[in-house]
């Protein structure tokens, strides 16, 4: 049989690229379930790794069903807000959001042309009162996404777990591999009002006269990493300026500062001196 | 089994090893080679995909048209990387090392060891040897694999497998190791040391 006449290479490479896709479209179809789960699983062990219930290696440990259970124990409350921080909708406590839809969230909050909507970005709020946020950037080779929780000031991180795409092994990968880089996060305060939230810098900012980590919005950047480190300044950056609304408005009132002797007269500063003459 | 079949398995090992003799694959060779775990599922996948790719296309090897082969040999190899891939997404304990090697499991179709094998083996023999052959050239570039990200997570990490070895001792991981170059020089060792085993290779 002659293999090189025009027909029979039509019909040959015709039938072979619809059974190879037929094949595919099939595998893809019937394993599709299996690789949402474990997507879903590796973004809820990495919310529940940033609020501190655990590392990101013992939920690797405990598999899928253990990290959801962990979850629904310890979710309070879910819910999106919009651009000026009022929350518009609920999520159901089993859904996450996949590095995908933060992607596309993360085109809304920035604007421009790949714009799909308004934003709505998630809050998550743990029953012992921390709240988790998502972020999502570009990194040096591909994106970076994590999550950042906040105690329930919500202003002072509790803890921080980052991922990535495609960023150098052992340099800026380091951002999800290091757990003492995300350690770094815990205790910090992002500063709402200043040019920059938040800052992955060279040095970090110095230590305190007692040697202990001074309290603000600088840590020390990976190094090696620069690239990284500034992407990730980014995403962190554009988002907790997106929720820096809701922050302020959901934050609880400060304590007041004054005792039933002081008959609503006090106001701010007053306030606090009389409670430290007392 | 007769000595040929012996020869066509044992050959891609060592005396034929498909990088550091045919200098094929360099590229993964470099890239995913920071962790054992991650060459050591990266040398499963790549003997899985050459030796099935190879079988198949023997299966075909008289019906395939000449002037199309490459477009046929091309469509099964990615057909069989992109159904690897989807497995190692599949499973829970596979799920953190295929994100690990992201985009590296759909790059083991530009790998030249899968095509140039069965270009340069599985066209022309029987399905089981073509089999074998893929198998042994997927092993042959799996055993250089290990061999390097043994080094490099040894000295870069200070660990094996992710367990602790050096680190306890003080040792600070050396970051030259994480990078690709150091990949390049390790395997430049690796061919210095076959060649002198093997002097056959030399060139005068």
């Amino acid at each position: 049989m002659n293999t090189n006449n025009n027909v029979y290479t039509i019909i040959y490479t015709t039938v072979i690229v619809v059974v190879v896709a037929a094949l595919l479209a099939f595998v893809s179809q019937s394993l599709k379930g299996k690789q949402e789960a474990n997507e879903k699983a590796d973004t809820i062990s990495q919310m529940l790794t940033a609020a501190q219930f655990g590392t990101k290696a013992e939920f690797q440990k405990q598999g899928n069903a253990a990290v959801l259970a962990k979850y629904a124990e310890e979710i309070g409350e879910a819910f999106l807000i919009n651009e000026n921080g009022e929350k518009v909708a609920d999520l159901p406590l089993d859904q996450v959001l996949s590095p995908k839809e933060l992607k596309r969230q993360n085109y809304n909050i920035k604007g421009g042309a790949n714009k799909t909507g308004d934003a709505a970005i998630p809050v998550f709020k743990f029953k012992n009162g921390k709240t988790v946020v998502p972020i999502y950037g570009a990194g040096l080779w591909g994106p970076v996404w994590g999550y950042i929780a906040f105690e329930d000031d919500l202003k002072t991180i509790a803890g921080a777990y980052f991922d990535h795409e495609s960023e150098t092994a052992g340099l800026g990968a380091k951002i999800k591999d290091d757990p003492t880089f995300q350690a770094e996060f815990v205790g910090e305060k992002p500063d709402f009002s200043g040019a920059k939230v938040f800052e992955i810098v060279k040095g970090g900012s110095p230590k305190e006269a007692d040697g202990s980590e001074t309290i603000d919005n600088k840590i020390d950047a990976i190094t090696g990493a620069t690239m990284t480190s500034n992407g990730l300044t980014d995403a962190i950056n554009v988002w907790l300026t997106a929720y820096a609304k809701y922050f302020q408005g959901a934050a609880p009132a400060e304590k007041e500062c004054c005792g039933e002797d002081c008959e609503g007269e006090c106001e701010g500063e007053e306030c606090d001196n009389k409670e430290v003459e007392e | 089994m007769n000595a040929k079949l012996k020869e066509t398995i044992l050959n891609p090992i060592f005396k034929g090893n498909p990088i550091t003799v045919l200098v094929l694959g360099i590229c993964s060779s470099l890239a995913v080679t920071v962790t054992l775990k991650g060459a050591l599922v990266m040398a499963l996948s790549v003997i899985v995909v050459c030796g099935i790719s190879s079988l198949i296309l023997s299966l075909l090897r008289n019906t395939i048209p000449g002037r199309v082969r490459i477009i046929v040999q091309l469509v099964v190899v990615a057909m069989m990387v992109i159904l690897v891939d989807q497995i190692l997404k599949s499973f829970e304990a596979t799920y953190a090392i295929d994100k690990q090697l992201s985009v590296y499991i759909g790059l083991i179709i530009t790998n030249c060891i899968v095509m140039g094998r069965i270009e340069a083996f599985a066209l022309g023999n029987k399905p089981w040897p073509s089999f074998l052959d893929g198998v042994a050239n997927g092993a042959g570039y799996g055993l250089i694999l290990l061999i390097v990200a043994f080094f490099r997570e040894l000295l870069g990490s200070g660990t094996l497998f992710g367990i602790d070895i050096l680190n306890r001792f003080g040792y600070v991981p050396n970051n030259l190791v994480i990078l690709p170059p150091f990949a390049l020089i390790l395997l430049g060792c690796i061919v210095w040391v076959q060649r002198s085993i093997q002097k056959d290779l030399q060139e005068k």
